[in-house]
């Protein structure tokens, strides 16, 4: 008799246990159940903004429904757990099913966060029509569906997902207003000089229309969206409103379990439920070491962590360090670690072209990289998130990580290379050797790799020999100095 | 002059040897011989200087108490023979192992199978090429049912107008085969190295994409992903030519190229490039040898490049396709013929009743009598001294080749009883209780089979020294004292038309290839199923060799199986071949020149992580892993990433560091990558030292 694995949560934390289960062998010690709130298979959260960009949505199931049967788990797909009864290690769904199990895990992910705003609700379940969150598949295809007859949007929360959505809208005519309450876009990830870059980037090339240090007070509607009223007046009109001011992590299930929650429900190292070894816990629900993640990456390195626990091989999940991009096309921000310095000791390392749209700056403490926030520079991302990842040593030239042809050293001469040097390390040919051949009447590259079997082997070195050949031919500078360094040397 | 090929790698160019008065007096490029045209790397160029070695054994040699000391033939054979009927008799046949190399001819590594399995009946066989191409060879006949390095002539190269190489340095392990390169670059083709070291392929090449060591394979799906994003896939090659592609497409959704980038440290721009490159280019190949291969996972690291050919419609075309740059001198043949424990010649299957009725049906035993497959090259020495209690090794110096070497070299000294069979005292034969001193290649016949699936001819140019015997000599000897010496003639050309009938029908099916069209100048490649075929150079062309013609898609993930980096092995570990050595050094640092022009292991650290730990150029350091410490010198250089030490393997010590962890399907141990320390040695530094063993 198997053991019974109930994974509430088909999200991208949630299919990833799953699929990290079944690679480690799971299927042989489990029965795996999994419910998800959505009807649709596990898909990839991260390409919504793709998608509402007008990218294809074919690539996006990262698990179609055909995949679960396929691979021995029971899906029950548009179907919500309402409850879960831990004394008898049993989960009650709303469509009134109860299923028992050895292992719970809770992936139930988070929701979109609706500022309090006058006018946004029809009643207590349903927006105005208009108004959308920007979290599900479901959202997206609607505000695609919605955005056909529209022409001007407001976007509420000018952070990372606020900015997809706005470039989103954008690629689909629309006249698009980002409101920010804070005065610095994306203010998690950028402090001021950057986000005021990035700022520029936006309304020039996306050509975003950007309020920061303004809330919105109301949403305005006859039947359907007008407008947005801010706090201390003014209007925008629009046709549509996305909130995108934060989520929420969704705990009901936990709260009501008696799980601790804080933030999220708090974790383990082994992400289990601090209260109850049988419920373990991951992604955008869970709290571990006081941190909640929202990111992929965080999310599935501690899915593989929950896997390897599951499956019963040891591992601890000690934290993530995160990396945050915006997809957005033509505008690159990507940042990592610490926005700034936080002592008197920590370097900042700052390169900025404000016309460019070229904002880069690094902090770095013990002589390693802790921060990076780059604005419209992709060349140094993946160098610089390998050293922030990887702790990896830094050149003491920190402008080599900015630019790093600063590191390089000129292309060695002809003239420069010393006698002894081996040009053709293949056959043991020597520079001195190469002139010499020259001196004894081979005019011709060929004719001196014939002479010295230089190139006769890997041939990587036949464009330098043919330098040195050029080089040693020419009366003024050639053979004559060459005998003369080759005699002092 | 004597028309025959290199000892060294699996290029085997043609060379020349000129004798005077029964001695080599000159070794040359063979102008005539397609692969090399007449090239030569320093390593075959000074291959002479091993032959009348002072150090060469002549003799055989017998342990007494703490030495070798020199007995004529008979004594040491009856000697072996006697406690090969003694283990056996106490611990049953499989405790009498075997353990090869890819660099025997084929008519050895053949017969070498067949002793195992006729004269000693013992299941217990494996050689090093497990160590060298079983990833590749696992993940080719998984996906296209056969297994043949290049699938088709070297110069094909040429034709590429797009070349990805992937974990291969040919311009310093084989750089005759850089003329291929060459030409094709001359042509307008744009190359692209894929190599956590800036390597002299890397320098040569039109982007370099310099990966964490350990990463290839969700570098291969962050590709696969873009070439389906971006609509590059040949979706009418992979309706007819293939199956399983939709269970790739799924798979490879995960690894978004953002996400890939992270991984890899490849930036999102050059995946892009890479694979438009690919996907655009009118022929494209995709190559993979041991950089990619040699991994816990590198089956199916190779698979993933498998899959991105596929999909880009590559397999089969003309001037395109996977491939892999095999190794070792005959590490194609050498893994054919039945050296492997679950192979018999012909690349059959020793599992499979077919099989074994007609191999046993041309050795003229009975099928039943022949064991069952046995397991792979580290288990196999792993099992020294418990399972296995006395090992015959040959043409291998696994205490300095095997991973955990220095874990294999105390299985070793756990074995009741050593017999090693080389021409010089290797590490390995230091240990032994017996040594039969063997044949070098100017000083035999026989084939060996190339990189391309080319079947050459070994030809002798001299008479061995007086002493030595060959391998099929030592063989009948002893199969003659253990009542079977009929089954195991010691004429090398008797051997391979044997090879030829057990061969028949095979996938790797050698039936037409006879001496005589080889000795008339024939190209022949396998398979050549009769007198008249003419051999396959190219394979592919229409059909793949699984029983529905079709090639198949794998779906593989990658689950970051390399050794976890931590505070105490903060750094990545990697290793390789050298320009100068070969292998285990056994050779090259016998050769006064290859040895004087690299005598010792240099650490390739990047300056910047020398700063860090206080490192100048030629600082003695103490590299640790989980495993063991070496002590090397480094050499700075920026062409190593800064995360990452490089050190060449072919000195003893260096694999005592690196992981014999081992892919689940090809047994393959994780060489090139593992979590390593660095630290200075504190002075005096005065005296030259020599890496420890």
């Amino acid at each position: 008799m198997k053991e019974q694995l109930v994974v509430v949560g088909n999200g991208m934390a949630g299919g990833r246990v799953v699929e990290e289960v079944l690679a480690r062998g799971g299927a042989d010690r489990y029965d795996i159940t999994v419910f998800g709130a959505e009807p649709y298979g596990n898909y990839n959260r991260i390409m919504l903004s793709h998608v509402l960009a007008g990218e294809d949505v074919s690539e996006i199931y990262l698990n179609p429904l055909d995949w679960y049967a396929a691979s021995g788990v029971a899906l029950h797909a548009g179907v919500r757990v309402v409850r879960i009864d831990r004394s008898s290690q049993k989960v009650f769904a709303d469509d009134g099913q109860a299923v028992a199990y050895d292992a719970l895990v809770l992936a139930t992910g988070s929701r979109t966060f609706f500022p309090p705003m006058d006018g946004m609700w029809l009643d207590d379940r349903t927006l105005i029509p208009g108004v959308f969150g920007f979290r599900t598949l479901d959202d997206t295809v609607a505000m695609i569906d919605y955005a056909r007859e529209r022409s001007s949007a407001v976007v509420v929360g000018g952070g990372l997902l606020g900015l997809e959505a706005a470039y989103g809208l954008r690629q689909h005519g629309l006249d698009v207003h980002v409101v920010q309450g804070g005065p610095v876009l994306m203010s998690q990830q950028l402090d001021s000089p950057a986000g005021a870059v990035l700022r520029g980037v936006l309304e020039k090339k996306v050509g975003l229309h950007v309020h920061t240090g303004r809330r919105p007070a109301a949403i305005r509607s006859t039947g359907s969206v007008t407008g947005v009223l801010l706090d201390g007046g003014g209007t925008i009109d629009a046709e549509m409103v996305v909130v995108t001011a934060g989520v929420r992590p969704n705990v009901g299930l936990g709260v009501a379990s008696g799980l601790t929650v804080e933030r999220a429900i708090v974790v383990d190292d082994r992400m289990r439920s601090v209260d109850d070894p049988a419920i373990s816990v991951v992604g955008e629900c869970a709290q571990h070491r006081g941190e909640v993640y929202g990111l992929v990456a965080p999310l599935w390195e501690q899915a593989a962590v929950l896997a390897d626990v599951l499956t019963g091989a040891d591992a601890i999940y000690t934290g993530s360090r995160t990396v945050t991009k915006l997809k957005v096309a033509g505008v690159d921000v990507t940042q990592m670690g610490l926005r700034g310095p936080e002592s008197e000791d920590d370097e900042l390392v700052q390169y900025s072209e404000p016309r460019r749209g070229v904002h880069t700056s690094l902090v770095i403490r013990d002589d390693m990289l802790v921060g990076a926030t780059l604005v419209g520079d992709t060349t140094q991302v993946a160098a610089l998130t390998q050293a922030f990842d990887r702790r990896l040593p830094l050149p003491e030239n920190r402008a080599e990580l900015l630019f790093p042809q600063a590191g390089q050293p000129a292309a060695v001469s002809a003239a420069d290379l010393d006698p002894s040097t081996q040009v053709c390390t293949c056959s043991g040919v020597t520079k001195e050797a190469i002139c010499d051949a020259v001196a004894a009447g081979a005019g011709t590259a060929a004719g001196v790799m014939d002479a010295t079997r230089a190139g006769k082997g890997c041939g990587s070195c036949k464009s330098l020999v043919a330098r040195i050949v050029e080089w040693a031919g020419t009366p003024a500078e050639g053979c004559a100095r060459c005998d003369l360094v080759a005699v002092g040397g | 002059m004597t028309a025959t090929h290199c000892p060294y790698c699996s290029l085997q160019c043609g060379i020349e040897l000129e004798t005077r008065a029964g001695a080599v007096t000159a070794l040359t490029g063979l102008e005539s011989f397609p692969t090399n045209r007449g090239g030569l790397c320093r390593k075959g160029s000074t291959a002479l200087e091993l032959l009348a070695h002072p150090e060469r054994l002549t003799s055989p040699l017998l342990r007494v108490g703490d030495e070798l000391v020199p007995v004529d033939w008979d004594t040491a054979l009856d000697r072996v023979a006697a406690e090969i009927r003694r283990v056996q008799e106490r611990y049953g046949p499989d405790a009498v192992g075997c353990f090869g190399g890819g660099g025997l001819t084929n008519e050895k590594a053949y017969q070498f199978g067949k002793f195992a399995r006729v004269a000693l009946r013992s299941a217990s066989i494996d050689y090093n090429g497990r160590f060298c191409m079983s990833s590749a060879a696992a993940a080719a006949t998984r996906s296209f049912g056969i297994d043949r390095g290049l699938p088709f002539p070297l110069p094909d190269i040429a034709e590429a107008d797009v070349l990805l190489l992937v974990g291969s340095n040919p311009a310093d392990t084989m750089p005759p085969a850089m003329r291929w390169f060459e030409a094709g670059r001359e042509r307008g083709a744009e190359h692209i190295v894929v190599d956590p070291r800036y390597t002299a392929t890397a320098a040569a090449a039109h982007r370099h994409l310099q990966p964490v060591p350990g990463t290839d394979l969700a570098l291969a799906n962050g590709l696969l992903h873009i070439a389906i994003a971006d609509g590059l896939v040949d979706e009418e090659y992979v309706r007819t030519r293939t199956t399983g592609f939709d269970e790739v497409r799924r798979a490879v959704r995960a690894d978004w190229p953002d996400r890939v980038e992270r991984t890899t440290g490849v930036p999102v721009a050059a995946l892009r490039a890479t694979v438009h490159a690919l996907a655009s280019a009118g022929q494209a190949m995709i190559l993979t040898a041991r950089g990619a291969e040699q991994h816990a996972d590198g089956t199916d690291t190779v698979t993933a490049w498998i899959n991105l050919a596929l999909a880009l419609g590559l397999q089969g075309r003309p001037g395109s396709g996977w491939a892999t740059v095999t190794g070792q001198g005959n590490g194609q043949g050498g893994r054919e013929h039945g050296q492997k424990a679950d192979q018999l010649p012909g690349y059959r299957k020793l599992a499979d009743p077919a099989a074994r009725a007609h191999v046993a049906g041309v050795w003229g035993v009975d099928p039943d009598s022949l064991p069952q497959p046995g397991v792979s090259a580290y288990e196999l020495l792993d099992s020294l001294g418990t399972d296995v209690k006395m090992l015959l090794l040959g043409a291998s110096n696994p205490v300095v080749s095997a991973p955990n070497a220095a874990h294999v070299r105390r299985r070793m000294e756990s074995l009741d009883f050593l017999v090693v069979t080389d021409f010089f005292l290797s590490e390995s034969a230091r240990m032994a209780d017996v040594v039969f001193p063997t044949t070098q290649f100017a000083e035999e016949e026989g084939t060996l089979t190339n990189l391309e699936g080319r079947v050459l001819r070994r030809r002798k140019a001299v008479e061995p020294p007086a002493g030595v015997r060959s391998e099929l000599e030592i063989w009948h000897a002893l199969a003659a004292r253990l009542g079977r010496g009929e089954f195991f003639p010691t004429e090398p050309r008797e051997v391979y038309d044997e090879l030829r009938r057990a061969s028949a029908g095979g996938p790797a099916d050698y039936a037409g290839i006879s001496w005589e069209r080889l000795d008339a100048g024939e190209e022949l490649f396998w398979p050549c199923p009769s007198d008249d075929h003419p051999g396959t150079p190219r394979l592919f062309a229409e059909l793949f060799a699984h029983p529905d013609g079709k090639a198949r898609f794998m779906a593989v993930t990658p689950r970051g199986v390399t050794e976890r980096t931590d505070v105490t092995y903060p750094f990545l570990l990697t290793t390789g071949r050298s320009r100068a050595h070969y292998q285990s050094g056994t050779q090259t640092r016998r050769s006064p020149t290859l040895a004087a022009a690299e005598p010792e292991a240099l650490a390739e650290v990047h300056p910047d992580l020398a700063r860090l730990l206080g490192l100048t150029d030629g600082d003695l350091v103490r590299l640790t892993t989980r495993r063991a410490s070496a002590e090397v010198r480094i050499r700075c250089t920026r062409t190593i990433r800064r995360d990452t030490v490089f050190v060449p393997f072919h000195w003893p010590g260096v694999n005592d560091l690196t992981s014999a962890r081992l892919d689940p399907t090809s047994r393959m141990p994780e060489f090139k990558a593992c979590a390593v320390a660095v630290s200075r040695v504190p002075a005096p530094l005065s005296t030259p030292q020599e890496v420890p063993a």
